[in-house]
């Protein structure tokens, strides 16, 4: 008789990590951390600018590029993860097995979780070595970064296997999931804060914003102020808002995305047809 | 005992086009079924239900008495299958690959080791175990999957044209394996459209045609019902006499004389009849050549079952 799901989903976790940890998409990923750190570390001496003597500023430089690597790992270990089982036809070895379809999800999902949460943890190590070193203590609140940090991974991550389940293809649910945290999103949030004056709690990129504002003491609050701008004798007043996430906010915004996303991706993945 | 494969009114609608067509049938064990159509009859679309890979629109699927769409995980416990061309993971190796469905199956690592050894040995894939499968050809990638499919010794075994893409050597083997795994007394069920290879592997024939089931019987039955052709090569010229002779002989339907020594003998029955058939020509003096099959009984009962333009 077959196992249970929770050891089946254990296996298909070990199988997918396999393929991960042997695929150039996880060479990517580290040539690409290793660019950033070595950017981050090599480049301030070498301009003469030297390291900034803040802890908490210059953990805030380090991390800075983190909700990119977070994006590009959902890209690489989340946006194809189910598609292409369907689209390489590697599915019609996997489905046929004595294993349900919520357990090939949730086992690659795990996988894909690990593996980017890996990268993530890699990243904050190497900074809280870097400032720690060279400013002697690292910044009050670097651990919740953290552990924001990887509530962003599983919330995008979530996002990434629902485009994956609904696509047929690889290239469309790759380029989706990038551009909608690289460009899409990011976009509304700042055309929302600048232009509309309505605060973007609702996405989930502006909700990511927790990773970095938490490393600010005190956190910061929102500023909305009016300015008198003259221009050739007319005088207009303009808006200049910005907006930052509450904690509890986001992270009820991060745990909805992640959880209908998550039950969606299971949902399609299992009605779909082969 | 229970049935190995059970359909009842099975159907599946693509849109407006219906795959199947109330299709009922029942798969004894032990036995192993060629499943025949014309391209787009329905054979695959009834595999993929029977291996949950598609969910039917009406109708039922059972394997070892088990609902295949209710329950999956426990129908297919204890089935093979193999559908289409599966493509590998390229990270992985063949032994790897078979580890993983082992476990997934719920066998011992040891049980692992030593069937993994032992089926790509069977599949003649052993010098290739610990390559990666990124560069295996379309038959490499066959073979392995057939070893997935018997890693765990399943009862059942599904084939969804087990030969398509294969060098002429690759069906061959694949042939000859599939023979090998019916004197184990499995169930197979396997679609094709090479008549011969159904008819060299399996015992019986499910024929099957816009989605509906048209005759299901043994290919002993089926030879019977159909008429074969022979092409019979004589070592002198066939005289007009002894064509005429040839006409009058029992179970002969027609006789096509194709050149000054040859004939082409359209005869009732199968294989025992076409023996017949060479004892009663050598009888009248005709000395025989060369005596070769042209078209089997089966291919003539499918003939008349699938029109021209379906096959």
């Amino acid at each position: 008789m077959p196992p249970s799901d929770l050891r089946q989903v254990a296996v298909v976790t070990k199988y997918e990590l396999l393929k991960y940890l042997r695929s150039k998409r996880l060479l990517i990923i580290g040539a690409l951390l290793a660019i950033i750190l070595i950017l981050n570390l090599v480049l301030p001496p070498t301009i003469g600018s030297g390291y900034d003597p803040d802890p908490m500023t210059f953990t805030s430089g380090m991390l800075a590029e983190i909700g990119i690597l977070i994006v590009l790992c959902a890209t690489f270990f989340g946006a194809d993860a189910i598609v292409s089982e369907f689209e390489q036809k590697t599915g019609l070895l996997l489905f046929p097995n004595a294993v349900k379809r919520h357990v090939l999800v949730l086992g690659k999902f795990i996988a894909s979780a690990m593996i980017s949460v890996g990268a993530v943890a890699l990243y904050y190590a190497v900074t809280v070595i870097a400032v720690v070193a060279i400013d002697g203590s690292i910044a009050a609140n670097t651990s919740l970064s953290f552990l924001y940090a990887l509530a962003y991974v599983f919330g995008i991550l979530a996002i990434a296997y629902l485009f994956s389940a609904i696509f047929r293809s690889s290239v469309y649910s790759i380029v989706l999931t990038f551009f909608t945290f690289f460009l899409i999103l990011p976009i509304i949030d700042s055309l929302g804060a600048s232009i509309a004056h309505f605060k973007p709690w609702f996405t989930l990129t502006f909700a990511s914003g927790i990773v970095l504002d938490i490393l600010q003491q005190p956190y910061p609050v929102d500023v909305v102020r009016t300015v008198e701008r003259t221009f050739r004798n007319t005088t207009r007043t303009l808006t200049v808002a910005q907006y930052y996430p509450s904690v509890a906010q986001a992270l009820a915004v991060i745990f909805v995305y992640f959880i209908i996303g998550l039950i969606l991706a299971l949902y399609i993945t299992k009605r779909r047809e082969m | 005992m229970t049935d190995a494969i059970v359909t009842e009114n099975l159907s599946k609608q693509f849109g407006q086009f219906e795959a199947l067509k109330d299709l009922n049938l029942t798969i004894e064990p032990g036995v192993c079924v060629g499943y025949l159509g014309p391209n787009g009859a329905g054979k695959t679309t009834t595999i993929k239900i029977l291996t949950s890979l598609l969910r039917p629109t009406g109708g039922n699927a059972f394997l070892n008495g088990i609902d295949v769409v209710r329950n999956p995980k426990e129908a297919l416990a204890s089935v093979g299958a193999v559908v289409e061309t599966p493509q590998l993971y390229p990270q992985l190796t063949p032994l790897e690959i078979l580890s993983y469905v082992g476990q997934l199956r719920g066998l011992d690592s040891d049980v692992i080791r030593e069937r993994s050894v032992t089926v790509l040995d069977e599949v003649k894939m052993s010098d290739s175990a610990h390559k990666r499968t990124k560069d295996f050809s379309t038959g490499m990638k066959q073979r392995v999957a057939i070893a997935a499919a018997i890693l765990h010794d399943p009862s059942i075994l599904i084939f969804d044209e087990p030969t398509i893409g294969l060098d002429p050597r690759g069906m061959i083997e694949v042939r000859e394996l599939i023979m090998q795994l019916k004197e184990r007394d499995f169930t197979i069920f396997m679609s094709s459209h090479l008549l011969y290879e159904v008819q060299e592997v399996c015992d019986k024939v499910a024929i099957v045609d816009k989605g509906a089931l048209l005759v299901y019987d043994t290919v002993a039955n089926l030879s019977n019902a159909g008429e074969g052709g022979v092409a019979l090569t004589a070592v002198e010229p066939i005289t007009a006499e002894q064509c005429a002779a040839v006409q009058a002989l029992p179970n002969v339907r027609s006789v096509k004389r194709v050149a000054t020594s040859e004939l082409l003998i359209t005869v009732e029955g199968g294989l025992p009849e076409q023996s017949d058939l060479l004892d009663h020509v050598k009888s009248i003096g005709i000395r025989v050549a060369f005596y070769r099959p042209v078209r089997s009984a089966i291919e003539d009962v499918y003939l008349r079952l699938v029109p021209q333009e379906e096959s």
